[in-house]
Formats: C-alpha cells, structure tokens, sequence
C-alpha cells in the first residue's frame, strides 16, 4: 500500500467545488480506491450526495454538545461506495472563528485515528479561497500535498484561484505542496477551454480535465446522489470516470506561479472576449 | 536583485511594559472597582505579574491580583466565540463582588475573533448594572495604549454626559500609570497634597487617596484636566476637553525637589487663575522644610568624595526618566550620559521630548534621547557609553542589573520590571519625595564597600 494521496480542492465559492469532489470520489470508488471526503466548510455541504442527505452530525458540533472525548464512528459516516464521510462544521455564522475550527476538527481527526494505512485518498472540500490561516490548514503542516483549483471561464472564478495559486506558492516553500491542475467546471463561457488553458500555462500547472456542463449534474443533486449512483450510464458519469483517471494518472505537480492583476485581465481580454454580435442574446 | 538589508528584530527582548490587557491593574486602582479580564489565562496572569510583582513586588488589592475575575479562554472559545463564557463570568462577578464599576477588559483572542462584547455588555447596562467594556487586545498596544483606552471606556460608558456648571479650584488629576510607574501611591500622595496645599480640590481618580468611583462621577464638574505626564493622559484630556469642554492644561515634567515644585505649583495656580495667597504660603512653608533637611545633606554632599556619582544613565519610561534626569542634571548637578526611553512614546510626543532633553533640563546640559524598547538595542547603547569621572549611576530596570555590575556602577530600579526592589509606600516626587530619593542614592553611595 503507498502513501495516502491527501489533496485539497479548493475554488471561488458556488464553482462546485463540493460536487466535483463527491463525483470525483465516486468515480475513483469505482476504479476500487478507498477515499476519506472531509468537508472543511461551516454550512456543513461537502458530503451530501455521497450520504444521501445532511446525514451527519459534524465534528465541531460534536465537540461543542459532547466536549472532546469522542469516539470516530461519532464524526465520521460511510456513503457511497464504503467513502468515509466528516464535515469539520464550523461555529454559527457570524461568531467565533471558523477557520480555527477546521484546525481543531482536522486534529481531531488525526488525534482519534482516522487515517488508516487503507486509505488510498482523502479529500478537503475547503470552503471558497485560502481567506486566512485556518483555510489554508489542508495544506499546511504537510497535510495535504496536492492541491486542485475548481474553476470556469468567469472572470471571478479565476480572480480567485490565481489567488488561491498564491496561498498555494507560500506554503510550497515550507510545507512541500503542490498544484496538480485546474479542473474546469464548465460555465459554457465563450471559448472556455482556450482560456482555461492558457490561465493553466500561465500559473505553471496544467487544465486537468474540463467538466462540461450537464443539466443532469443538478438533477442528481436534487436526488442527493452523485451522477456515477444516480445515472451510471450518462455521459456526465463517464466525464466524471475520466476525470477520476486523470487524477489517478497525474504526474504534473508544480509550485505555481501566480500572476499580477493586470497579467490575469490581459490573459481574459485575449481570451474572452469574442468579436461578434450576438452579446444581446439569451 | 534586491538588497539584503539590515533590519530590527520584530520581537523584543527584556520586555519592559505589559500589553494592553494589563490595563486590568488601572481598574484595581480605582475603589470599589472590579476589572474582568476578557483573555487567555496566560495573558491575565503575565501582566499582573509583570505589573505588580515583578516591579517593586507592589502585591495587589481587592478584586487585583489573584482575585481577579479571568475569563481563562480556550480553544472552544475561539472556534465558537467567548461570549458565552463571558456572559457567564459577568454573572459570576456581579453575584460574588460587590462592586461599583466593573470594567470587561478584552485581549487579543476576542478582538481577533469578533466577538461582540459591547453588545453582551450592553444588555448589563441598560439592565442597570454598573459595567463598561475596553477593547484591549495586546496586538493593539502596551499597558499604557490600553491605561488610556480603559479611562476612555469609563468615562463614556459610566460618567457619561454632563451639562452642569463646571466648579473652579476643582480639578482632575491625570498623572502616572497605576502599577506600571511603580511609586504611583506615593506619587499620588505626594503630588494631591501639594496640589491641595496650593488651594485646590483635588479630583484623585487612582490609589489610597481615591474615595471610589464617586470621583469618577465628578470628573464633569472640575474647572479643567491636570495631565503631568510627557504623553500618558493626553488622549483621555483631549476626548474630556471635546466631550464636556473642559480645558486642560498638560505639564509633561513630574517636578521633583523645591525647584521645580515650586514651579510647578505656580504654573497650575496661574492657569487656574485661583488666589495666589494660600499656594505662596504653601510653598514658603514647604521649601523651609526642605531646605532645612537640604542643608544637613550638603555637609554630607560637601565632605563626602568616596564613590559619588558624577555621570548618570537613565532607562525607563517617559514620566519616570525626564522626571529623574531632570532633577539629576539641574539640582545635584549630575551630568546624564545617557538617557533612554522605553514605553513605546507614541511619535507625536517625541519631538517635544527630545526638545526637552536637549534645552530645557538644565542650564548648560544637553543630551540626545534615545527611544528604544528592545532589551539588546538598549544594551548596546549603555554598553558604548564611557564614564569618565566618579562612580557611574544607573537607574534603570531588572535587565539592566548585569551590566551595571560590569560597569561597576551603582544601580538601582526605578522602572519595570524591578525584582530586587520592594516598594510598600514610596515616593521621589514633589518635595518630600525629592528628599527620600536623594536618600537612596547616597545610601548607595556610602554603602556596600
């Protein structure tokens, strides 16, 4: 058995960051891969669909009901595929720190022994940008080594992870972490790919696999399932697949290179805008 | 490529002040009142410490020291907020002390989270209690930033407005840090009953003659604020002077012996535009006394040639070290060699007290001060000065104890931390208190040979 691959997922808020790691842990599940999800995000989100619903007390509401000796089966749940499923949780919105709270749950984690040699992933479904310490806990202290940046086309999106690339470089130097790519979750934007790809070069990394869009993507989440559970024979499912297998056969893995604002707005200009005259369509 | 440059040291070492929360001390030296420190255990424990053990072992009283309400937080605090833990400290504390103002002092864990206290606070008030909040979080300032943030708190949270006629004579008295200056009692002493003798009554907010806070609810009613300090109590006299219009006269010089009380007394009694008759026949009284003690004492001065200082280096804060230097250099005729600051004096007050060493404290005497609070930089600049006549005097703090030894010189403490000290009342202020320090460095002088 190798070395447990921990790799956080981070993005700009709403990207779907959440539901490209639960799909993608389905897909690696089926490729026979044992995978731990901790969802690092106070709304608590990152483990529905593998669990079929908010089935999960989390870690920091566990502690705060219960104080700190606790059992493992407590915080930690199994969903689809025998996936071991945590949500850090996080103080209510607007007190305390939350932040601190996945240091605490991530410890917690360690301290009552969830990594097992058995492992082959764990997963940190890390809430929007590396805003400040306690985001950024995945990949501090050698924890997770491997980093992906769910993106699209928009603008923000990649606001956002060219400064996530920058949370990223600082702990590269210390911590050992790395960038595997950039997964696109398509926005269907005007010439997405090309622009996915040139901001992938640009940070030093690579576009990882491109996610198209799919509208069955949200009926499966109505259904709280991931898409491999709710429709194994959808296109979108073998998407996911090939995406699972991208991850496995990665190899690329870079200390990026984040790029000044004005660096980021030529790249779009080149890229995203389109000469034609269809702007006023629906 | 960029330069490699020569930077400070971000951290200091030998500290020589507590941060902000330490503040908690300002509210023990106000009767009846009870500080509730909002932070760590550590931070609770540390600035007591630092401020009234580790400087002249000064002990505590009331709800100071050990008895000091703590929040203690932890972990859980800062991962779902403090402010359950507070709430339930604030219960504690109204059930167990039977206090006048209790004042919630916040440190660093809370500020850095957001927890909102002046909300839990202010259920307290508008049910009536007696309470206010301080955001003193340490990352903010030292004991001192945080000394003129509580006194802010309490006047507008507590004293509150004020339309009534203002009462000449009377008169706020704004003057050393409580703990951290560590002769405040006596200081305080010394300089209420100067002031009193000058025909004033004295507003006393701090110490063994404070009556409680009472006086706090008069501050309102005196004809102005008296700041004798270089910089502490500035901000609080400015935010009085806007807030009920109340003037202020600011003295930066503590006067010590008859020079310059006297001047002192004549400075405030012509501001305050009071007869002249009383504070004159005060003086006149007061400088025979003084003069009479003086007198055996230059006999001694006169004869004595074994071991006496001539040159003199000063480490401390703002107040203590002009005060000292000053007294020094004009009226014993000591030559300062050095003279360095080391309270963190905010840069707009540093010009005029670096004026001030340069022209005002004696005629014939300049010295360039230095403001430094880093132990090994402060070091450094004794370790370079050359004594040249007598017996070197260092007046400084524990850390500078070492190499006062080194330098052969007599040594004593008159600024935090000091631990070879214990100081029960004392003062080294105003008339008597010039005396008591005169005292001390000559026993210095003739003893331990």
């Amino acid at each position: 058995m190798g070395e447990i691959r921990q790799i956080a997922i981070y993005g700009k808020g709403g990207i779907g960051k959440s539901t490209t790691t639960q799909n993608l842990t389905a897909g690696l599940v089926e490729h026979g891969k044992k995978v731990m999800v901790v969802g690092c995000d106070p709304k608590a989100d990152s483990t529905r669909l593998l669990l079929g619903g908010l089935a999960q007390k989390t870690v920091l509401d566990t502690i705060r009901d219960e104080g700190e000796d606790i059992s493992l089966d407590r915080i930690m749940k199994e969903g689809f595929g025998g996936t071991r499923c945590v949500e850090s949780g996080g103080p209510e919105p607007g007190v305390g720190c939350a932040g601190r709270g996945i240091i605490t749950s991530i410890n917690m984690l360690e301290n009552l022994g969830a990594y097992t040699d058995d492992l082959d992933y764990v997963f940190y479904d890390v809430l929007g940008d590396v805003v400040c310490g306690g985001f950024a806990m995945p990949i501090r202290e050698g924890k997770a080594k491997e980093i992906y940046i769910v993106a699209s086309g928009e603008m923000m999106a990649l606001y956002a992870a060219n400064n996530i690339a920058k949370g990223i470089q600082r702990y590269a130097k210390t911590g050992g972490v790395r960038l595997g790519g950039i997964i696109c979750n398509s926005r269907n934007v005007d010439r997405e790919l090309d622009l996915l790809r040139a901001f992938a070069k640009e940070l030093g990394t690579q576009l990882l696999y491109f996610v198209p869009r799919n509208n069955i993507v949200q009926r499966a989440e109505i259904n709280k399932k991931t898409v491999i559970e709710y429709k194994p024979d959808s296109d979108q499912a073998q998407e996911y697949r090939n995406l699972a297998q991208a991850v496995i056969d990665n190899t690329s893995f870079v200390i990026p290179t984040p790029m000044t604002a004005e660096r980021l707005e030529e790249i779009l200009l080149e890229y995203g805008l389109m000469d034609n005259a269809d702007d006023y369509r629906i | 490529m960029s330069e490699i440059q020569k930077k400070k040291p971000s951290v200091i070492s030998d500290v020589r002040y507590a941060c902000a929360v330490g503040a908690t001390n300002t509210v023990v030296a106000i009767k009846g009142a009870v500080p509730i420190a909002n932070c760590s255990p550590g931070c609770q424990l540390k600035t007591t410490a630092m401020l009234t053990f580790e400087n002249g072992f000064q002990g505590s009283i009331a709800a100071g020291g050990g008895n000091m309400p703590s929040s203690n937080a932890t972990e859980n605090d800062v991962v779902f907020g403090g402010i359950k833990t507070l709430d339930n400290l604030i219960k504690s504390s109204l059930k167990i002390y039977d206090g006048d103002l209790f004042v919630v002092l916040t440190g660093c864990t809370g500020e850095l989270i957001g927890d909102n206290v002046p909300d839990l606070v202010g259920k307290y008030q508008k049910a009536g209690y007696p309470i206010v909040y301080a955001n003193t979080a340490g990352f903010k300032g030292n004991n001192l930033y945080g000394h003129e943030v509580v006194v802010d708190a309490i006047i507008d949270q507590f004293v509150g407005d004020y339309s009534g006629e203002k009462k000449k004579g009377l008169i706020n008295l704004w003057f050393e840090t409580p703990y951290y200056n560590q002769n405040w009692r006596g200081d305080y002493q010394e300089l209420a009953r100067i002031l009193r003798g000058a025909g004033f009554d004295v507003n006393v907010l701090f110490g063994p003659e404070n009556p409680g806070v009472e006086a706090w609810k008069r501050i309102p009613q005196a004809q102005f604020n008296l700041v004798v300090s270089p910089w502490v109590g500035v901000k609080n006299a400015e935010h009085l002077q806007k807030k009920y219009d109340q003037p202020f006269l600011h003295i930066p010089e503590i006067p010590v012996g008859e020079e310059a009380t006297t001047k002192f007394i004549r400075q405030v009694v012509e501001y305050a535009g009071i007869d002249k008759k009383q504070s004159e026949e005060f003086i006149k009284q007061e400088a025979s006394i003084y003069y009479y003690y003086l007198e055996h004492f230059s006999e001694f001065f006169a004869e004595y040639w074994y071991g006496m200082p001539s040159e003199f280096v000063v480490t401390a804060d703002a107040a203590y070290a002009l005060a000292y230097s000053k007294f020094l250099a004009d009226q014993i005729g000591l030559i300062p060699k050095r003279v360095i600051i080391t309270d963190n004096t905010p840069a707009k007050f540093r010009p005029a007290i670096t004026e001030y060493f340069k022209n005002n404290i004696s005629e014939g005497v300049s010295i360039d001060v230095d403001f430094e609070e880093d132990g090994y930089e402060v070091e450094k600049l004794i370790e370079g000065v050359e004594f040249t006549a007598g017996k070197p005097l260092i007046l400084g703090t524990s850390w500078e104890l070492t190499l006062a030894n080194k330098k052969g010189a007599l040594f004593f403490e008159i600024s935090t931390p000091s631990s070879e000290t214990l100081i029960v009342n004392r003062s080294h202020i105003g008339y008597k208190g010039a005396l008591q320090f005169l005292e001390r460095i000559y026993s210095a002088s003739v003893g331990g040979k």
